[in-house]
């Protein structure tokens, strides 16, 4: 479920494949590339297409009663929103599902189901940066991608035979995933032309819907500084030796998105902060839980820069400070607690944080104020018992 | 999640446990055993000691009713700088091997141990459904330990509750997490689980470290 070498190096992984009209691609679209657009309200046209998207309508289906659905109305009126600004008149065709999943993804089904996982969500640092991505996914659908590749695919393998393959390398053993859809999503990994088409659609459905082009290039140098920070703790030959990183499809689409207007545009900074505000918590608890200190650590930073006093950043920044444990981790926790405690918006638990890392660092007399504070602000917690026999 | 859903995910897991009778378990009796040396228990039911295919560690696994339905993991002595369990190479479990897993510190308070176990469920489960709640200080192996409930939901979208008992002697964690699926499979085997932790001595060298 991580983010595959793959994955990283052709992008945004999709399943794609419907409709999409000339009328949302708007005037600046290259008329040559609209043309091979499906239509509104697009039905599958074969036995193939048909057997795919039964598989995508099943998948839809166990989706629905996910516990990993996120359900919370605001954030997925918000993205319908989006979605359908993006897409004009494919809008009723397209149908999208916000999945509690902690890492940088979406990707849309041939039949119109469209993912957004929580680990993009946390990275877009505005409306634009979201748009810039589900503009992406909008482009492998317009172009029916995944039908392209799924006919590829059959031409050299039996497809359940390939299916299979795929269930068991992804471990579906004791506890396995029984509609894990990012597993069917990683058999269709789409070719390095195929991303750079739905680049550039991409790029062009968000210009053209009002937002500021230079976010599409954006959000992927953001993943590219994540990944290529994140090399201290992973192999990095055989990250990038196989898959050298995508720096010429970032500079085309740098090209791209000054062609269409650079920075003009709408960005929707503060409306995208105001919509994920209930659920952000939860998105940096998901994010720390993986514990993967040098990523997580740059995605913190690259949204500290845009909102330098957010408190629950600053908690967050504490928090892989005092997981990780290492030489100076102990003042670089207490100093990102301090900064969190000044700014807006940490969470009670800072305090219980602080408790422990002053006890760390065998400053007993902060340590029992901090559990104080927590347990004056949580007096129902479950732990209070057990924090205040650690206190000396 | 419906009631209806939950109750056939289970029936599919336990065809699945079914199925999986070529998996090597061999018989625990219901007489004390000592595990890796350094911890002793006595169960009060026959239960089946089960080779894992999915995760590897310092620990020992035994089962009632198949691991998909409940599952006792015995940790044998964890050390400094180990991870509690790990996906087991070549299981296509979720961590690659060039991502870190969180591993024990004999530093490491109650309190952060049940973050540690928080994260090791998060990343072997591949699932962001956690909650580790309740931590309280108990009796454990003839000492002072703590406990605390666990509540996940792994990709098969079954939620599992279980109980997390331990101890850190000699800078080494000892313990015993018992989990199982919805109420049948964890509630049912409490009093078992109760009477075994109760029964847990810590023994060898690891009895003389403090």
């Amino acid at each position: 479920m991580s983010f595959s070498r793959r994955q990283f190096s052709y992008g945004l992984c999709a399943l794609t494949a419907l409709v999409f009209a000339r009328t949302a691609f708007g005037e600046g679209a290259p008329a040559s590339q609209a043309k091979n657009f499906v239509q509104p309200g697009y039905q599958p046209a074969d036995s193939d297409e048909r057997g795919l998207w039964g598989v995508m309508d099943r998948a839809e289906h166990e989706i629905k009663s996910s516990r990993f659905l996120v359900r919370e109305g605001e954030i997925n009126d918000f993205i319908r929103g989006i979605v359908c600004r993006l897409a004009g008149q494919h809008c009723p065709d397209v149908r999208s599902y916000v999945l509690r999943t902690p890492y940088f993804n979406a990707n849309m089904a041939p039949n119109g189901m469209m993912q957004v996982w929580t680990g993009l969500l946390l990275r877009c640092r505005d409306e634009a940066q979201l748009a810039a991505i589900l503009g992406h996914e909008t482009g492998h659908y317009l172009r029916r991608h995944t039908l392209e590749r799924w006919r590829d695919v059959r031409t050299k393998s039996n497809f359940s035979a390939f299916l299979g393959l795929g269930l068991a390398a992804a471990g579906v053993g004791y506890i396995g995933p029984i509609a894990d859809l990012a597993l069917v999503a990683s058999l269709f990994a789409f070719s390095r032309e195929q991303e750079e088409e739905a680049d550039e659609i991409g790029l062009n459905l968000m210009a053209d819907a009002g937002y500021t082009p230079t976010a599409s290039p954006e959000v992927w140098d953001q993943l590219l500084a994540e990944f290529k920070g994140s090399t201290a703790e992973r192999d990095k030959s055989v990250l990038f030796a196989t898959h050298p990183l995508p720096e010429k499809r970032l500079a085309t689409l740098k090209q791209r998105a000054a062609a269409r207007g650079g920075d003009s545009g709408e960005r929707g900074k503060d409306a995208f902060r105001a919509k994920l505000a209930t659920i952000r918590p939860m998105l940096v608890a998901d994010e720390l839980a993986l514990r993967q200190y040098g990523r997580s650590e740059i995605v913190f930073d690259q949204l500290l820069a845009d909102a330098p006093d957010d408190g629950l950043l600053w908690y967050a920044k504490g928090e892989i400070y005092r997981f990780r444990a290492g030489d100076d981790d102990a003042n670089r926790a207490l100093s990102a607690y301090a900064r969190a405690l000044q700014s807006e918006g940490a969470p009670a638990e800072i305090h219980r944080s602080i408790m422990l890392m002053e006890l760390r660092v065998g400053a007993r007399e902060r340590a029992q104020e901090a559990y104080y504070a927590y347990a004056r602000l949580r007096p129902d917690a479950t732990d209070l018992e057990m924090l205040r026999a650690l206190l000396p | 999640m419906t009631t209806w859903n939950m109750t056939i995910r289970i029936l599919v897991l336990l065809l699945a446990a079914m199925l999986a009778g070529c998996a090597p378990y061999s018989l625990v009796k219901p007489d004390r055993q000592t595990l890796g040396g350094a911890l002793s228990v006595e169960p009060g039911m026959e239960w089946n000691r089960v080779q894992l295919a999915d995760i590897e560690g310092k620990i020992e696994m035994w089962t009632l009713d198949g691991p998909a339905l409940n599952r006792l993991i015995f940790f044998e002595g964890v050390g400094d700088g180990e991870p509690l369990f790990k996906p087991r190479s070549g299981s296509g479990g979720s961590a690659k091997k060039d991502e870190k897993l969180a591993v024990f510190r004999d530093t490491m308070n109650p309190f952060e141990v049940q973050e540690l176990v928080h994260a090791t469920i998060a990343r072997n489960f591949q699932t962001t459904i956690v909650e580790c709640r309740n931590l309280k200080p108990v009796q454990f192996g003839d000492g002072s330990g703590f406990r605390f409930d666990t509540k996940f939901t792994a990709r098969d979208e079954v939620d599992r509750r279980g109980v997390f008992v331990a101890t850190v002697r000699g800078s080494r964690l000892y313990g015993v997490w018992f989990f199982g699926a919805g109420s049948h499979y964890f509630d049912r085997y409490l009093p078992e689980f109760k009477r075994l932790v109760d029964s847990a001595q810590i023994v060898g060298t690891a009895a003389a470290a403090k």
